[in-house]
Protein backbone atom coordinates (compact mmCIF):
# COMPACT_ATOMS: atom_id res chain seq x y z
CA UNK A 1 0.00 0.00 0.00
CA UNK A 2 1.25 3.48 -0.78
CA UNK A 3 2.02 5.79 2.08
CA UNK A 4 0.37 8.65 0.21
CA UNK A 5 -2.17 8.41 -2.55
CA UNK A 6 -3.99 11.13 -4.43
CA UNK A 7 -7.00 10.06 -6.51
CA UNK A 8 -8.47 12.46 -9.03
CA UNK A 9 -7.81 15.49 -6.84
CA UNK A 10 -9.26 18.83 -7.96
CA UNK A 11 -8.38 22.13 -6.35
CA UNK A 12 -9.25 25.74 -7.09
CA UNK A 13 -8.54 29.24 -5.84
CA UNK A 14 -11.92 30.88 -6.26
CA UNK A 15 -12.58 30.75 -9.99
CA UNK A 16 -9.01 29.65 -10.85
CA UNK A 17 -8.93 25.89 -11.30
CA UNK A 18 -5.42 24.89 -10.19
CA UNK A 19 -5.59 21.07 -10.15
CA UNK A 20 -7.69 18.84 -12.39
CA UNK A 21 -7.94 15.15 -11.55
CA UNK A 22 -4.43 14.71 -10.23
CA UNK A 23 -3.61 11.14 -9.18
CA UNK A 24 -0.26 10.13 -7.80
CA UNK A 25 1.20 7.87 -5.18
CA UNK A 26 4.25 7.78 -2.99
CA UNK A 27 5.48 4.53 -1.44
CA UNK A 28 7.10 4.31 1.96
CA UNK A 29 10.78 5.18 1.82
CA UNK A 30 10.69 6.75 -1.65
CA UNK A 31 11.84 10.13 -2.85
CA UNK A 32 9.31 11.23 -5.45
CA UNK A 33 9.90 14.34 -7.54
CA UNK A 34 7.01 16.52 -8.66
CA UNK A 35 8.11 18.67 -11.58
CA UNK A 36 6.57 21.23 -13.86
CA UNK A 37 6.74 24.78 -15.10
CA UNK A 38 5.66 27.90 -13.19
CA UNK A 39 2.01 27.78 -12.29
CA UNK A 40 1.67 24.07 -13.11
CA UNK A 41 0.13 23.34 -9.72
CA UNK A 42 3.06 21.83 -7.83
CA UNK A 43 2.69 23.98 -4.72
CA UNK A 44 -1.07 23.61 -4.89
CA UNK A 45 -0.67 19.83 -4.75
CA UNK A 46 1.40 20.11 -1.57
CA UNK A 47 -1.06 22.61 -0.09
CA UNK A 48 -3.93 20.20 -0.71
CA UNK A 49 -2.02 17.40 1.03
CA UNK A 50 -1.01 19.43 4.07
CA UNK A 51 -4.46 20.95 4.52
CA UNK A 52 -3.70 24.56 3.60
CA UNK A 53 -6.17 24.19 0.74
CA UNK A 54 -9.34 22.14 0.87
CA UNK A 55 -9.54 19.99 -2.28
CA UNK A 56 -12.63 20.64 -4.38
CA UNK A 57 -12.85 16.97 -5.31
CA UNK A 58 -11.10 13.63 -5.19
CA UNK A 59 -9.49 11.68 -2.37
CA UNK A 60 -6.23 12.01 -0.50
CA UNK A 61 -5.18 8.95 1.48
CA UNK A 62 -2.34 8.88 3.97
CA UNK A 63 -1.55 5.44 5.30
CA UNK A 64 -4.94 4.41 3.98
CA UNK A 65 -6.84 7.11 5.88
CA UNK A 66 -8.61 9.95 4.04
CA UNK A 67 -7.02 13.26 5.02
CA UNK A 68 -8.47 15.57 2.34
CA UNK A 69 -9.87 18.72 3.94
CA UNK A 70 -8.37 18.10 7.37
CA UNK A 71 -6.97 21.18 9.08
CA UNK A 72 -3.16 21.59 8.76
CA UNK A 73 -2.75 21.27 12.53
CA UNK A 74 -4.29 17.79 12.33
CA UNK A 75 -2.39 16.73 9.22
CA UNK A 76 1.00 17.50 10.72
CA UNK A 77 0.06 15.52 13.82
CA UNK A 78 -0.50 12.51 11.56
CA UNK A 79 3.13 12.77 10.47
CA UNK A 80 3.16 14.93 7.33
CA UNK A 81 5.48 17.93 7.53
CA UNK A 82 5.22 20.59 4.83
CA UNK A 83 8.21 22.86 4.25
CA UNK A 84 6.49 25.43 2.07
CA UNK A 85 7.65 27.64 -0.74
CA UNK A 86 9.59 30.67 0.45
CA UNK A 87 10.92 29.05 3.64
CA UNK A 88 8.62 31.00 5.91
CA UNK A 89 11.09 31.33 8.76
CA UNK A 90 9.58 33.24 11.72
CA UNK A 91 11.52 36.49 11.35
CA UNK A 92 11.23 37.67 14.93
CA UNK A 93 12.16 34.38 16.59
CA UNK A 94 15.69 33.09 16.97
CA UNK A 95 17.01 30.19 14.93
CA UNK A 96 16.83 27.92 17.96
CA UNK A 97 13.24 28.96 18.68
CA UNK A 98 12.26 28.39 15.05
CA UNK A 99 13.69 24.89 15.32
CA UNK A 100 12.03 24.13 18.65
CA UNK A 101 8.61 25.16 17.34
CA UNK A 102 9.00 22.50 14.64
CA UNK A 103 8.12 19.96 17.33
CA UNK A 104 4.72 21.56 18.02
CA UNK A 105 2.95 18.63 16.35
CA UNK A 106 4.05 16.08 18.92
CA UNK A 107 4.17 15.68 22.65
CA UNK A 108 7.77 16.01 23.63
CA UNK A 109 9.34 17.00 26.92
CA UNK A 110 11.60 20.04 27.01
CA UNK A 111 14.61 17.77 27.40
CA UNK A 112 13.61 15.69 24.39
CA UNK A 113 13.09 18.81 22.33
CA UNK A 114 16.45 20.22 23.33
CA UNK A 115 18.06 16.94 22.34
CA UNK A 116 16.28 16.89 18.97
CA UNK A 117 17.31 20.51 18.39
CA UNK A 118 20.94 19.57 19.06
CA UNK A 119 20.61 16.82 16.47
CA UNK A 120 19.43 19.47 13.98
CA UNK A 121 22.40 21.67 14.74
CA UNK A 122 24.61 18.64 14.14
CA UNK A 123 22.91 18.06 10.78
CA UNK A 124 23.15 21.75 9.84
CA UNK A 125 26.39 22.92 11.47
CA UNK A 126 26.21 26.22 9.56
CA UNK A 127 23.29 27.21 11.78
CA UNK A 128 25.14 26.78 15.06
CA UNK A 129 26.69 30.21 15.17
CA UNK A 130 23.32 31.83 14.39
CA UNK A 131 21.46 29.86 17.04
CA UNK A 132 20.44 32.99 18.94
CA UNK A 133 20.15 35.34 15.96
CA UNK A 134 16.65 36.32 14.79
CA UNK A 135 15.39 34.48 11.71
CA UNK A 136 15.29 37.57 9.51
CA UNK A 137 19.06 38.02 9.73
CA UNK A 138 19.80 34.74 7.90
CA UNK A 139 20.78 34.48 4.24
CA UNK A 140 18.53 32.60 1.83
CA UNK A 141 20.58 29.43 2.05
CA UNK A 142 20.66 29.55 5.83
CA UNK A 143 16.91 30.12 5.90
CA UNK A 144 16.44 27.07 3.72
CA UNK A 145 18.54 25.00 6.12
CA UNK A 146 16.49 26.35 9.00
CA UNK A 147 13.20 25.58 7.25
CA UNK A 148 14.39 22.02 6.65
CA UNK A 149 15.57 21.62 10.23
CA UNK A 150 12.23 22.95 11.52
CA UNK A 151 10.36 20.53 9.25
CA UNK A 152 12.46 17.60 10.46
CA UNK A 153 11.77 18.49 14.09
CA UNK A 154 8.22 17.20 13.45
CA UNK A 155 9.76 13.72 13.00
CA UNK A 156 7.59 13.29 9.93
CA UNK A 157 6.78 10.04 8.19
CA UNK A 158 6.32 12.05 5.01
CA UNK A 159 8.17 15.26 4.24
CA UNK A 160 6.76 17.64 1.63
CA UNK A 161 9.47 19.94 0.26
CA UNK A 162 8.59 22.88 -1.98
CA UNK A 163 11.50 24.10 -4.09
CA UNK A 164 14.29 23.70 -1.55
CA UNK A 165 16.85 24.78 -4.19
CA UNK A 166 15.17 28.03 -5.16
CA UNK A 167 17.57 30.95 -5.10
CA UNK A 168 20.50 28.98 -3.72
CA UNK A 169 24.06 28.93 -5.04
CA UNK A 170 24.99 25.64 -6.75
CA UNK A 171 27.26 24.60 -3.92
CA UNK A 172 24.50 25.09 -1.36
CA UNK A 173 22.05 23.24 -3.61
CA UNK A 174 24.41 20.26 -3.52
CA UNK A 175 24.53 20.48 0.24
CA UNK A 176 20.75 20.67 0.61
CA UNK A 177 20.23 17.68 -1.66
CA UNK A 178 22.84 15.66 0.16
CA UNK A 179 20.83 16.28 3.31
CA UNK A 180 17.57 15.28 1.60
CA UNK A 181 19.20 11.98 0.65
CA UNK A 182 20.35 11.58 4.24
CA UNK A 183 16.81 12.28 5.46
CA UNK A 184 15.48 9.45 3.34
CA UNK A 185 18.14 7.10 4.68
CA UNK A 186 16.73 7.64 8.15
CA UNK A 187 13.41 6.28 6.89
CA UNK A 188 11.55 9.47 6.01
CA UNK A 189 9.58 9.47 2.76
CA UNK A 190 9.98 12.61 0.64
CA UNK A 191 7.72 14.28 -1.91
CA UNK A 192 9.93 16.85 -3.57
CA UNK A 193 8.66 19.75 -5.66
CA UNK A 194 11.34 21.27 -7.84
CA UNK A 195 11.88 23.40 -10.90
CA UNK A 196 15.49 22.30 -10.92
CA UNK A 197 14.65 19.03 -12.67
CA UNK A 198 18.20 17.82 -13.08
CA UNK A 199 19.02 17.89 -9.39
CA UNK A 200 15.61 16.59 -8.38
CA UNK A 201 15.75 13.63 -10.77
CA UNK A 202 19.28 12.87 -9.64
CA UNK A 203 18.05 11.87 -6.20
CA UNK A 204 14.46 10.78 -6.92
CA UNK A 205 13.22 7.21 -7.29
CA UNK A 206 10.33 8.32 -9.49
CA UNK A 207 8.98 11.53 -10.89
CA UNK A 208 5.73 13.13 -12.01
CA UNK A 209 5.40 16.04 -14.36
CA UNK A 210 2.48 18.44 -13.96
CA UNK A 211 1.24 20.63 -16.77
CA UNK A 212 -1.33 23.34 -16.03
CA UNK A 213 -3.03 21.41 -13.28
CA UNK A 214 -2.92 17.97 -14.93
CA UNK A 215 -0.45 15.13 -14.68
CA UNK A 216 1.35 14.92 -18.00
CA UNK A 217 3.82 12.08 -17.52
CA UNK A 218 5.31 9.96 -14.80
CA UNK A 219 8.08 7.44 -14.60
CA UNK A 220 11.59 6.63 -13.52
CA UNK A 221 14.06 9.53 -13.54
CA UNK A 222 15.97 8.18 -16.55
CA UNK A 223 12.75 7.73 -18.49
CA UNK A 224 11.66 11.29 -17.82
CA UNK A 225 15.09 12.62 -18.47
CA UNK A 226 15.39 10.85 -21.82
CA UNK A 227 11.86 11.59 -22.98
CA UNK A 228 12.50 14.23 -25.68
CA UNK A 229 9.01 15.64 -25.49
CA UNK A 230 9.11 15.99 -21.72
CA UNK A 231 12.52 17.54 -21.79
CA UNK A 232 11.61 20.07 -24.38
CA UNK A 233 8.26 20.98 -22.88
CA UNK A 234 8.82 20.91 -19.14
CA UNK A 235 12.37 20.28 -18.18
CA UNK A 236 14.69 21.60 -20.87
CA UNK A 237 14.35 25.30 -20.26
CA UNK A 238 14.54 24.80 -16.55
CA UNK A 239 17.70 22.76 -16.69
CA UNK A 240 19.44 25.35 -18.78
CA UNK A 241 18.31 28.12 -16.45
CA UNK A 242 19.13 26.31 -13.25
CA UNK A 243 22.38 24.96 -14.84
CA UNK B 1 11.16 70.97 41.64
CA UNK B 2 9.01 69.16 44.12
CA UNK B 3 5.93 70.13 42.10
CA UNK B 4 7.47 68.70 38.95
CA UNK B 5 8.28 65.43 40.74
CA UNK B 6 4.75 65.29 42.10
CA UNK B 7 3.33 65.78 38.61
CA UNK B 8 5.70 63.18 37.20
CA UNK B 9 4.50 60.65 39.76
CA UNK B 10 0.85 61.34 39.02
CA UNK B 11 1.50 61.28 35.28
CA UNK B 12 3.25 57.91 35.43
CA UNK B 13 0.36 56.53 37.48
CA UNK B 14 -2.32 57.51 34.98
CA UNK B 15 0.04 56.71 32.10
CA UNK B 16 0.40 53.16 33.43
CA UNK B 17 -3.33 52.69 32.95
CA UNK B 18 -3.08 53.92 29.36
CA UNK B 19 -0.14 51.57 28.88
CA UNK B 20 -2.16 48.55 30.02
CA UNK B 21 -4.95 49.32 27.58
CA UNK B 22 -2.42 50.08 24.85
CA UNK B 23 -0.87 46.66 25.45
CA UNK B 24 -4.27 45.13 24.80
CA UNK B 25 -4.49 46.98 21.48
CA UNK B 26 -1.01 45.86 20.46
CA UNK B 27 -1.33 42.22 21.50
CA UNK B 28 -4.57 41.77 19.60
CA UNK B 29 -3.17 43.63 16.63
CA UNK B 30 -0.13 41.40 16.55
CA UNK B 31 -2.18 38.22 16.83
CA UNK B 32 -4.92 39.11 14.36
CA UNK B 33 -3.66 42.10 12.35
CA UNK B 34 -6.78 44.04 13.22
CA UNK B 35 -7.40 46.82 15.69
CA UNK B 36 -9.89 46.07 18.43
CA UNK B 37 -11.75 49.31 18.97
CA UNK B 38 -13.60 47.84 21.94
CA UNK B 39 -10.39 47.62 23.97
CA UNK B 40 -11.30 50.72 25.99
CA UNK B 41 -14.69 49.24 26.82
CA UNK B 42 -12.87 46.31 28.40
CA UNK B 43 -11.53 48.79 30.94
CA UNK B 44 -14.98 50.28 31.44
CA UNK B 45 -16.41 46.80 32.07
CA UNK B 46 -13.64 46.11 34.58
CA UNK B 47 -14.50 49.29 36.47
CA UNK B 48 -18.21 48.48 36.44
CA UNK B 49 -17.41 44.93 37.53
CA UNK B 50 -15.87 46.42 40.67
CA UNK B 51 -18.83 48.73 41.26
CA UNK B 52 -21.28 45.84 40.90
CA UNK B 53 -19.40 43.37 43.07
CA UNK B 54 -18.23 45.67 45.86
CA UNK B 55 -20.86 48.42 45.98
CA UNK B 56 -23.83 46.50 44.59
CA UNK B 57 -23.30 43.07 46.12
CA UNK B 58 -21.25 44.32 49.05
CA UNK B 59 -18.50 41.77 48.51
CA UNK B 60 -15.01 42.36 49.89
CA UNK B 61 -12.66 44.24 47.57
CA UNK B 62 -10.34 41.29 46.87
CA UNK B 63 -13.27 39.05 45.99
CA UNK B 64 -14.62 41.77 43.73
CA UNK B 65 -11.30 41.85 41.93
CA UNK B 66 -11.20 38.07 41.49
CA UNK B 67 -14.78 37.90 40.22
CA UNK B 68 -14.27 40.85 37.90
CA UNK B 69 -11.12 39.35 36.40
CA UNK B 70 -12.80 35.95 35.96
CA UNK B 71 -15.73 37.66 34.27
CA UNK B 72 -13.35 39.61 32.03
CA UNK B 73 -11.57 36.40 30.99
CA UNK B 74 -14.90 34.85 30.08
CA UNK B 75 -15.92 38.03 28.32
CA UNK B 76 -12.69 38.01 26.28
CA UNK B 77 -13.44 34.47 25.14
CA UNK B 78 -17.00 35.36 24.15
CA UNK B 79 -15.79 38.52 22.43
CA UNK B 80 -13.39 36.43 20.35
CA UNK B 81 -16.10 33.93 19.42
CA UNK B 82 -18.76 36.52 18.69
CA UNK B 83 -16.91 39.51 17.28
CA UNK B 84 -13.67 38.24 15.74
CA UNK B 85 -13.92 34.52 14.95
CA UNK B 86 -16.79 34.60 12.43
CA UNK B 87 -14.92 37.26 10.43
CA UNK B 88 -11.38 35.88 10.79
CA UNK B 89 -10.96 35.17 7.08
CA UNK B 90 -12.21 38.61 6.08
CA UNK B 91 -10.12 41.67 5.50
CA UNK B 92 -9.16 44.37 8.01
CA UNK B 93 -12.23 46.58 7.61
CA UNK B 94 -15.10 44.17 8.33
CA UNK B 95 -13.39 43.05 11.54
CA UNK B 96 -12.67 46.61 12.65
CA UNK B 97 -16.27 47.58 12.01
CA UNK B 98 -17.34 44.55 14.00
CA UNK B 99 -15.24 45.69 16.99
CA UNK B 100 -16.62 49.23 16.69
CA UNK B 101 -20.13 47.77 16.68
CA UNK B 102 -19.29 45.75 19.78
CA UNK B 103 -17.95 48.88 21.43
CA UNK B 104 -21.16 50.79 20.75
CA UNK B 105 -23.24 47.87 21.97
CA UNK B 106 -21.27 47.63 25.21
CA UNK B 107 -21.45 51.35 25.91
CA UNK B 108 -25.18 51.52 25.34
CA UNK B 109 -25.80 48.25 27.13
CA UNK B 110 -24.15 49.64 30.24
CA UNK B 111 -25.93 52.98 29.77
CA UNK B 112 -29.30 51.23 29.56
CA UNK B 113 -28.57 49.14 32.64
CA UNK B 114 -26.90 51.66 34.93
CA UNK B 115 -27.83 55.00 33.52
CA UNK B 116 -25.50 57.92 33.01
CA UNK B 117 -24.85 58.60 36.71
CA UNK B 118 -21.17 58.12 37.47
CA UNK B 119 -20.28 55.89 40.42
CA UNK B 120 -17.29 56.16 42.71
CA UNK B 121 -15.15 53.43 44.15
CA UNK B 122 -12.80 53.39 47.13
CA UNK B 123 -9.13 52.69 46.52
CA UNK B 124 -7.33 49.38 46.73
CA UNK B 125 -6.03 50.15 50.18
CA UNK B 126 -6.91 52.46 53.08
CA UNK B 127 -3.27 53.42 53.53
CA UNK B 128 -2.84 57.12 53.01
CA UNK B 129 0.38 56.95 51.03
CA UNK B 130 3.95 57.94 51.56
CA UNK B 131 5.50 61.29 52.30
CA UNK B 132 8.98 62.06 51.03
CA UNK B 133 9.91 65.51 52.16
CA UNK B 134 7.15 67.36 50.37
CA UNK B 135 6.55 64.68 47.75
CA UNK B 136 3.31 62.84 48.44
CA UNK B 137 2.98 59.38 46.91
CA UNK B 138 -0.70 58.48 46.95
CA UNK B 139 -1.33 54.81 47.71
CA UNK B 140 -3.64 54.20 44.75
CA UNK B 141 -1.12 55.64 42.31
CA UNK B 142 1.63 53.61 43.95
CA UNK B 143 -0.52 50.49 43.56
CA UNK B 144 -1.18 51.26 39.90
CA UNK B 145 2.50 51.74 39.17
CA UNK B 146 3.58 48.65 41.10
CA UNK B 147 0.93 46.38 39.59
CA UNK B 148 1.64 47.60 36.07
CA UNK B 149 5.34 47.04 36.59
CA UNK B 150 4.77 43.48 37.81
CA UNK B 151 2.42 42.75 34.90
CA UNK B 152 4.86 44.06 32.34
CA UNK B 153 7.68 41.96 33.77
CA UNK B 154 5.51 38.83 33.94
CA UNK B 155 4.31 39.36 30.42
CA UNK B 156 7.86 39.82 29.18
CA UNK B 157 8.98 36.61 30.88
CA UNK B 158 5.98 34.78 29.49
CA UNK B 159 6.62 35.83 25.89
CA UNK B 160 10.38 35.46 26.02
CA UNK B 161 10.90 32.48 28.28
CA UNK B 162 8.03 30.06 27.68
CA UNK B 163 7.25 27.85 24.73
CA UNK B 164 3.64 29.00 24.79
CA UNK B 165 4.85 32.58 24.52
CA UNK B 166 6.93 31.60 21.50
CA UNK B 167 3.93 29.93 19.92
CA UNK B 168 1.94 33.11 20.40
CA UNK B 169 4.72 35.08 18.73
CA UNK B 170 4.91 32.58 15.87
CA UNK B 171 1.14 32.90 15.40
CA UNK B 172 1.39 36.66 15.19
CA UNK B 173 4.25 36.46 12.66
CA UNK B 174 2.88 33.85 10.24
CA UNK B 175 -0.39 32.08 10.98
CA UNK B 176 -0.27 29.72 8.03
CA UNK B 177 3.23 28.54 8.92
CA UNK B 178 2.28 28.23 12.58
CA UNK B 179 -0.63 25.96 11.68
CA UNK B 180 1.64 23.86 9.43
CA UNK B 181 3.82 23.21 12.47
CA UNK B 182 0.82 22.07 14.50
CA UNK B 183 0.40 25.22 16.58
CA UNK B 184 -3.32 25.63 17.32
CA UNK B 185 -3.76 29.06 15.79
CA UNK B 186 -7.40 29.58 16.80
CA UNK B 187 -6.47 28.66 20.37
CA UNK B 188 -3.57 31.12 20.39
CA UNK B 189 -5.88 33.91 19.22
CA UNK B 190 -8.46 32.94 21.83
CA UNK B 191 -5.77 33.16 24.49
CA UNK B 192 -4.77 36.61 23.23
CA UNK B 193 -8.32 37.91 23.49
CA UNK B 194 -8.76 36.48 26.96
CA UNK B 195 -5.51 38.02 28.14
CA UNK B 196 -6.25 41.38 26.53
CA UNK B 197 -9.68 41.48 28.15
CA UNK B 198 -8.13 40.71 31.53
CA UNK B 199 -5.51 43.43 30.97
CA UNK B 200 -8.28 45.89 30.09
CA UNK B 201 -10.18 44.77 33.18
CA UNK B 202 -7.14 45.34 35.38
CA UNK B 203 -6.74 48.82 33.90
CA UNK B 204 -10.39 49.54 34.74
CA UNK B 205 -10.08 48.18 38.27
CA UNK B 206 -6.98 50.26 38.88
CA UNK B 207 -8.29 53.49 37.43
CA UNK B 208 -11.83 53.31 38.87
CA UNK B 209 -10.90 54.82 42.26
CA UNK B 210 -9.18 57.84 40.69
CA UNK B 211 -11.71 58.62 37.96
CA UNK B 212 -15.48 58.53 38.00
CA UNK B 213 -16.85 55.19 36.84
CA UNK B 214 -19.15 56.02 33.95
CA UNK B 215 -19.94 54.76 30.49
CA UNK B 216 -17.64 57.42 29.09
CA UNK B 217 -14.66 55.91 30.85
CA UNK B 218 -13.96 53.42 28.08
CA UNK B 219 -13.78 55.93 25.25
CA UNK B 220 -11.75 58.35 27.35
CA UNK B 221 -9.08 55.77 28.11
CA UNK B 222 -9.22 54.12 24.71
CA UNK B 223 -8.41 57.33 22.86
CA UNK B 224 -5.31 57.94 24.97
CA UNK B 225 -4.26 54.29 24.79
CA UNK B 226 -4.75 54.24 21.05
CA UNK B 227 -2.62 57.35 20.70
CA UNK B 228 -0.06 55.66 22.95
CA UNK B 229 0.05 52.60 20.69
CA UNK B 230 0.65 54.75 17.65
CA UNK B 231 3.33 56.78 19.37
CA UNK B 232 4.93 53.47 20.29
CA UNK B 233 4.90 52.37 16.66
CA UNK B 234 1.75 50.27 16.41
CA UNK B 235 2.59 46.66 17.19
CA UNK B 236 5.60 47.40 19.36
CA UNK B 237 5.20 46.30 22.98
CA UNK B 238 7.86 48.43 24.70
CA UNK B 239 6.71 51.33 22.52
CA UNK B 240 3.12 51.01 23.71
CA UNK B 241 4.22 51.04 27.34
CA UNK B 242 6.50 54.04 26.85
CA UNK B 243 3.79 55.78 24.78
CA UNK B 244 1.22 55.30 27.54
CA UNK B 245 3.56 56.68 30.18
CA UNK B 246 4.51 59.62 27.96
CA UNK B 247 0.90 60.58 27.41
CA UNK B 248 0.09 60.31 31.11
CA UNK B 249 3.02 62.51 32.04
CA UNK B 250 2.46 65.10 29.33
CA UNK B 251 -1.24 65.55 30.00
CA UNK B 252 -0.58 65.89 33.73
CA UNK B 253 2.06 68.56 33.17
CA UNK B 254 -0.08 70.26 30.55
CA UNK B 255 -3.08 70.35 32.86
CA UNK B 256 -0.99 71.96 35.60
CA UNK B 257 1.12 74.42 33.64
CA UNK B 258 -1.07 75.23 30.67
CA UNK B 259 -4.75 74.56 31.07
CA UNK B 260 -6.98 71.96 32.68
CA UNK B 261 -9.87 72.07 30.16
CA UNK B 262 -7.44 71.13 27.40
CA UNK B 263 -6.15 68.12 29.36
CA UNK B 264 -7.52 65.60 26.91
CA UNK B 265 -5.98 67.41 23.94
CA UNK B 266 -2.31 67.07 24.91
CA UNK B 267 -2.24 63.38 23.98
CA UNK B 268 -3.27 64.34 20.48
CA UNK B 269 -0.72 67.11 20.17
CA UNK B 270 1.88 64.49 21.00
CA UNK B 271 0.28 62.09 18.54
CA UNK B 272 0.36 64.67 15.72
CA UNK B 273 3.96 65.44 16.47
CA UNK B 274 4.84 61.78 16.19
CA UNK B 275 2.85 61.19 13.03
CA UNK B 276 4.63 64.15 11.43
CA UNK B 277 8.15 63.67 12.73
CA UNK B 278 8.51 60.04 13.65
CA UNK B 279 5.76 57.92 12.07
CA UNK B 280 7.64 54.69 12.76
CA UNK B 281 7.11 55.28 16.48
CA UNK B 282 9.33 55.71 19.50
CA UNK B 283 11.56 52.70 18.97
CA UNK B 284 10.99 52.59 15.22
CA UNK B 285 12.69 49.67 13.58
CA UNK B 286 12.90 48.10 10.17
CA UNK B 287 9.64 46.62 9.01
CA UNK B 288 11.34 43.27 8.50
CA UNK B 289 12.30 43.28 12.13
CA UNK B 290 8.87 44.04 13.42
CA UNK B 291 6.94 40.86 13.67
N1 LIG C 1 -3.47 32.28 -3.84
C1 LIG C 1 -3.83 32.08 -5.11
N2 LIG C 1 -4.91 32.71 -5.61
C2 LIG C 1 -5.28 32.51 -6.90
N3 LIG C 1 -4.64 31.71 -7.75
C3 LIG C 1 -3.55 31.07 -7.31
C4 LIG C 1 -3.09 31.23 -5.96
N4 LIG C 1 -1.99 30.46 -5.81
C5 LIG C 1 -1.78 29.86 -7.00
N5 LIG C 1 -2.72 30.22 -7.90
C6 LIG C 1 -2.83 29.74 -9.28
O1 LIG C 1 -2.89 28.34 -9.26
C7 LIG C 1 -2.11 27.79 -10.29
C8 LIG C 1 -1.09 26.82 -9.71
O2 LIG C 1 -0.20 27.53 -8.86
P1 LIG C 1 0.93 26.83 -8.02
O3 LIG C 1 1.43 27.83 -7.06
O4 LIG C 1 0.45 25.55 -7.49
O5 LIG C 1 2.02 26.56 -9.14
P2 LIG C 1 3.49 26.01 -9.01
O6 LIG C 1 3.57 24.83 -9.91
O7 LIG C 1 3.86 25.80 -7.60
O8 LIG C 1 4.33 27.20 -9.66
P3 LIG C 1 5.75 27.83 -9.23
O9 LIG C 1 6.76 26.95 -9.87
O10 LIG C 1 5.72 29.17 -9.86
O11 LIG C 1 5.83 27.85 -7.76
C9 LIG C 1 -1.49 28.96 -11.03
O12 LIG C 1 -2.28 29.22 -12.16
C10 LIG C 1 -1.58 30.09 -10.05
O13 LIG C 1 -1.73 31.31 -10.73
MG1 LIG D 1 5.18 26.71 -6.36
Amino acid sequence: MSLLELREVDAAYGAVQALRGVSLSVARGEIVALLGANGAGKSTTLRAISGLLRPAGGTILFDGQPIGGLHPERVVRLGIAHVPEGRRVFPGLSVRENILLGASNRRASRAEMAQDASAMFALFPDLVRFADAPGWTLSGGQQQMLALARGLMAKPTLLLLDEPSLGLAPLIVQQVFRIIRQIRETGTTVLLVEQNARVALSIADRGYVLETGRLAVSGAPAELWNNEEVRAAYLGGRVAKAG
Amino acid sequence: MSIALQLLFTGIGIGAVYALVALGFVLIYRATNVVNFAQGQFAMLGAFGMVITTEGLGLPYWLGILLTLAAMALFGALFNLGVYYPLRHRSFLPVVISTIGASILLTNGVLATYGPEPATLPGLTDLPGLNFGGLFLDSQYLAIIAITLVLVVLQYLFFERTLLGKKLQATSQDKEMASLLGIPVAGMIMLTFVYSAVLGGIAGILVAPILFVSVGLGAQIALKAFAASIIGGFGDIPGAIAGGLAIGVIETFGAFYISVPYKDAYAFVLLFAFLLLRPQGLFGEKVSQKA
